[in-house]
């Protein structure tokens, strides 16, 4: 792998050169940075990474640039121009989830705005938070037990700026939402019901019955169709950031998009491009995100130059219900995982191997009622010594009565596939959930690529840590959404269209030329392809890591990535062919790979980061790992953008 | 000797990094208790407990007055319903909001056995 990967800490220098190409495993310390194993407070993350990331006018007087042309500060409702297959607007936004959405609502204000998403504009994971979301609004709180809880969570890898941000600015965010229409529920005093989750030290989560995800979604959603400057793309997947390099500084000017209904390649020339693509659980197997979440946006900001940051940081949940294990096997894949709760261990649910051995207490003396985190890292090690799919988690010598009241939804659904669970035990598995780290943002929102912008779980704000805390996720959307649209209005009012920079990528093509035949094996490679990568993360990048399992990872997936393209260009596959599942797949492929080399770069166990061989905390260690942008020499078809060609 | 060490080697990165309110030194209540104490224990530490009204209690007494299962904590109450419909819930003092038990009453989001958020 051609990505350096370093330990960043201190003040981050602007302008200054970083190491290339020296391999994953070595810790580079970049020069000009400070390190002095101080406490948190003196690293200074998020403040550096502002200097650096520095939005300066853009001064575009030597690119090509047409001078009588007008920024688009005038909105109509045909503000948009079309010329051909090419559209322009002031701002792209990539993704329809709660930030994308939020940020779409505020730029619209100022400019014209599309938003591109992939499938139906409510397919997010933000559709899919039922939980809540966290912020200080009951009077005996405060910003400083927010934060407190924030970053012991985080496993104090938190940048602190971050986090007194996030919280602080949580609740008016929370009242904006409510404005628009959001409606959470109220205790019978008028006040907001809060609830109070696992981490949290006061009754501080918002929430819409059990489907608040949807609520804001809902309300987003409603705002945004009913917004005239602000056009919805739908069923469109965005295949690459139309990028350039002035100097060097890489500069986004928009998005190339495959319209997957019409099989038509859209390319969307903007100002500014906020990216709020959401998460990559479908790197794994098993996980609670919906089909859309393939990492298509950490990918492209990767491709595209833009630093990565704690990939290594994967949230799972340690009990999912775990198809394998059902006597009637649902009659197509599961789209996203049935956690089974905590409550049930709680109510006093039992784990047992396939050999019906009770393992917890060989892990921790709580056995069962350990700490989430330690029960997964447990079940995820009995499956990987004993070479098994899944354990079982048995509450059946429960009263049958309190189990089907306290728990029908899970035996509902295991009854329709032929498991009676007050006669016997549950299947289940660990899933992913959450990806901690993304592309690398400053305080704004911004990355070193100018005019890109990130927000929510694509980002990785600093926010977060080594763990995330619960609910705190849709916060971080809602709160950097926010933030970068100052800079991002800023950013568009310096800067000037050209309608002719459309022709300076390579248009994306769609494999009409390769006929039905050829495209049916690709996809079902392609496919087959896929489940042996997310075979790979389980088995290789799971919950306990190790060095050697790492690399075996690295090495199994360079192998089989390469096996695939090799497949596709002899079959005819061109450079800059697009489909949806070939695009997935690259980029998927691209966020395995950034996980694997995070994971191998941090040695030291933290979080949701567990080694073997290094399973301890390590406080010289307590710096976010970055992730530079690799050199384009020997770089395989998903580590570059389409329109680049390889150098060799 | 494996067992200890795995028991060890787990247990240190948990007390270390994980951010249950049991570990703290803090924190009085562990978030982790089983049994039927538990919802109880979560109303009396809320911020949000309601004061009763004169209806509620009417509500009250009717209920105490009707034969309960006494697993009552953990199922559904019809009688919650206002005139509009809004659902209160007894238990949380919530309007509208989710019947039952407090779905984060095990430290992680839940309804009926499904997990949602954690």
């Amino acid at each position: 792998m051609a990505a350096s990967v370093a330990y960043v800490g201190g003040q981050l220098q602007y302008g200054m050169n970083f190491y290339w190409g020296q391999g994953y495993r070595q810790a580079l310390w970049v020069p000009g940075v400070t390190i002095n194993g101080c406490l948190q407070r003196e690293l200074s993350w998020s403040r550096g990474v502002s200097k650096f990331l520095q939005i300066h006018r853009c001064n575009f007087s030597h690119y090509p640039v047409r001078e009588n042309w007008k920024s688009f500060r005038t909105v109509t409702t045909s503000a948009y121009l079309k010329d051909g297959s090419t559209k322009y607007f002031d701002f792209a936004v990539i993704g329809s989830g709660v930030a994308g959405l939020r940020y779409a609502l505020e730029v619209a204000k100022h400019g014209t705005v599309a938003v591109i998403t992939k499938a139906e504009p409510h397919e997010s994971n933000t559709n899919y938070a039922q939980g809540g979301v966290s912020a200080v609004l009951c009077p005996s709180d405060s910003v400083e037990s927010h934060m407190q809880d924030t970053i012991v969570a985080g496993a104090y890898l938190c940048d602190e700026e971050t986090v007194k941000v996030v919280c602080t600015e949580g609740p008016d965010r929370i009242r904006e939402l409510i404005a628009m229409g959001a409606s959470f529920d109220h205790g019978e005093d008028g006040n907001l019901h809060l609830a109070r989750e696992g981490g949290h030290s006061h009754h501080r989560i918002v929430h819409a019955a059990d489907m608040t995800g949807r609520e804001i979604e809902r309300a987003l959603l409603e705002a945004v169709i009913n917004d005239p400057n602000i056009v919805v793309f739908k069923h469109h997947f965005a295949i690459d950031l139309l990028t350039s390099q002035y100097g060097s500084d890489t500069v986004c000017h928009g998005v190339d998009a495959l319209n997957t209904e019409t099989q038509e390649v859209v390319r969307f020339v903007s100002k500014v491009t906020l990216l709020a693509s959401g998460g990559a659980g479908h790197i794994y197997p098993s996980t609670t995100n919906p089909p859309v979440a393939t990492g298509d946006g950490m990918a492209m900001a990767h491709r595209a130059q833009a630093v990565i940051s704690n990939m290594e940081f994967v949230q799972f949940h340690p009990t999912a219900l775990a198809d394998e294990g059902l006597p009637i096997k649902p009659k197509k894949t599961r789209e996203n995982a049935f956690l089974v709760t905590e409550a049930v261990r709680g109510d006093g649910g039992i784990l047992f191997n396939l050999s019906m051995e009770r393992f917890m207490p060989f892990y921790d003396e709580r056995a069962e009622l350990a700490p989430r985190d330690v029960v997964a890292r447990s079940i995820d090690d009995q499956l990987k010594k004993r070479n098994e799919k899944y354990v079982l988690l048995d509450i059946s010598h429960k009263p049958r009565e309190k189990i089907l009241s306290h728990f029908p939804n899970i035996a509902a659904e295991c009854l329709q596939h032929g498991l009676d669970i007050t006669q016997q035990p549950i299947p289940v598995v660990p899933a992913a959930h959450y990806m901690c780290g993304g592309v690398r943002a400053g305080l704004q929102g911004e990355t070193n690529v100018h005019g890109l912008y990130v927000a929510g779980e694509v980002a990785c704000t600093g926010l977060h840590g080594a763990n995330r805390l619960a609910s705190n996720s849709l916060l971080e959307a809602l709160v950097f959404a926010r933030r970068a649209v100052q800079p991002s209005i800023d950013h568009m009012k310096s800067s000037s269209l050209d309608l002719s920079a459309s022709n300076l990528w390579t248009q994306p093509v769609v494999p009409k030329s390769l006929g039905s035949d050829v495209m049916h094996k690709i996809l079902r490679t392609t496919k087959e392809v896929r489940k042996e990568l997310q075979s790979v993360m389980w088995k290789y990048v799971g919950i306990v890591r190790s060095t050697t399992r790492l690399q075996e990872a690295e090495q199994k997936i360079g192998e089989l990535e390469a096996k695939w393209e090799t497949y596709l260009f002899e079959h005819g596959w061109q450079q800059t062919m697009v489909a949806l599942d070939a695009c997935e797949m690259r980029n998927l492929f691209c966020c395995a790979k950034l996980v694997v080399s995070s994971a191998l770069a941090r040695h030291e166990s933290r979080g949701l980061h567990y080694m073997i061989d290094f399973p301890h905390l390590e406080e010289s260690k307590r710096l976010p790992t970055v992730i530079f942008p690799s050199s384009h020499m020997m770089s395989t078809w998903s580590s570059r953008q389409l329109h680049q060609q390889p150098m060799y | 000797m494996v067992r200890a060490t795995l028991s060890r080697l787990f247990s240190s990165i948990s007390e270390l990094s994980i951010p249950k309110p049991s570990l703290s030194s803090v924190r009085s209540e562990p978030m982790t208790r089983f049994g039927s104490n538990s919802a109880s224990r979560f109303l009396c530490c809320s911020a949000q407990q309601p004061q009763l009204n004169h209806q509620e209690k009417a509500n009250e007494e009717k209920r105490e007055a009707v034969k309960e299962d006494p697993e009552i904590e953990n199922k559904e109450n019809e009688e919650d319903d206002f005139e509009d419909g809004d659902h209160v819930n007894k238990q949380t003092g919530e309007v509208g909001g989710p019947r039952g038990p407090e779905p984060t009453r095990y430290g992680d989001w839940e309804r009926n056995g499904r997990c949602y958020d954690f």
